[in-house]
């Protein structure tokens, strides 16, 4: 019940988003699919963050337990603060990569790239 | 890459938190309960909080360990429980001191207070309670850490009956699901660590 209800809300107050933005500020509908794909992009490299910061986590922690008879828990990785980071990071990485391709960023590395060589 | 990620990201999302297969899951991968008299109640340790009291876990297992003694299933009660990583308080003494408070008698309890991992309190229950000739002991932990911790202590030389405890969860709620999920994804990286480590 509680999970049809979070569902159902938020299905609403997508479709009532939709529409507003479609009438009043004219956002085109063929728009939400690119927006969508980049959105999972964004997810995406939070994941793959996530994961590589829980393996090189684990990796660590059993080496230390290898060589120091020091107690080191891998129940330390298991907290949400880690899954939260690894989003925020994946998004900044992401948000960089995209604003790489941007041409004005294009022109300044071509001209930095121009007077190393020079 | 990260579009196939991200789209894997949110469909397994939707998978765990909206159906009820992390539940299903949780249920199959349970060890069934055999509660039958033994030699010993053996209660593994679940750590404390922050603040110094037992956790939520810690004491559901105490207070299944204690009411089994209360049963008469068995004339010891052994309990284990780590050092507080804060003051160096043990768990196991304020479990210990639960115990008693409930007419436990002191000369029934056998605690250990060092081990810090499942294989190192299977290892050393083993010691202390073969030497009390111990064989038969009705073990107490959660539902998931049972496949974990049951071959352990069969490994130990002891005959195990599983006592599993269990934490109250809504099968409808979204947190619920992804609550038990994140338990039993941890219990089975430990299970694959400890089959690779070769400790069953």
């Amino acid at each position: 019940m509680q999970g049809v209800f979070v569902l159902v809300l938020v299905g609403l107050t997508s479709i009532a988003g939709a529409v507003f933005v479609m009438r009043r500020l004219a956002w085109p509908a063929t728009a939400l699919a690119t927006g969508a794909l980049a959105a999972l992009e964004l997810l995406g490299a939070g994941l793959v963050c996530f994961l590589v910061n829980l393996g090189l986590g684990v990796a660590v922690i059993l080496l230390v337990r290898a060589l120091s008879p020091s107690p080191v828990s891998v129940y330390v990785l298991n907290d949400v603060a880690l899954l939260a980071l690894s989003l925020v990071q994946g998004l900044v990485f992401q948000g960089w990569r995209q604003a790489t391709r941007d041409p004005r960023h294009a022109i300044s590395r071509s001209r930095s790239s121009s007077s190393s060589s020079g | 890459m990260c579009r196939i990620a991200g789209a894997a990201g949110v469909a397994g999302f939707l998978i765990i938190a909206f159906t009820p297969l992390p539940n299903a899951l949780d249920r199959w991968l349970t060890i069934p309960a055999r509660i039958e008299p033994a030699d010993a109640i053996v209660v593994l340790a679940a750590g404390l909080n922050s603040d110094e009291i037992l956790s939520n876990s810690s004491m559901r297992r105490a207070l299944r360990g204690i009411t089994l003694y209360k049963l008469g299933l068995a004339p010891l009660l052994a309990l284990s429980g780590s050092p507080s990583q804060r003051s160096g308080r043990p768990e196991v003494e304020i479990r210990a001191q639960l115990a008693r408070d409930v007419g436990v008698p002191p000369a029934a309890l056998v605690l250990v207070g060092t081990p810090r991992t499942t294989r190192e309190e299977a290892v050393e229950f083993g010691r202390l309670l073969k030497l009390r000739g111990v064989r038969r002991i009705l073990l107490v932990t959660h539902g998931d850490h049972m496949p974990r911790a049951l071959p352990l202590f069969q490994r130990a030389g002891f005959e195990v009956l599983p006592a599993p405890v269990f934490d109250t969860i809504s099968d409808a709620a979204p947190e619920d699901r992804l609550s038990t999920t994140r338990s039993l994804v941890m219990e089975l990286a430990a299970r694959l660590y400890y089959r690779a480590a070769g400790y069953f």
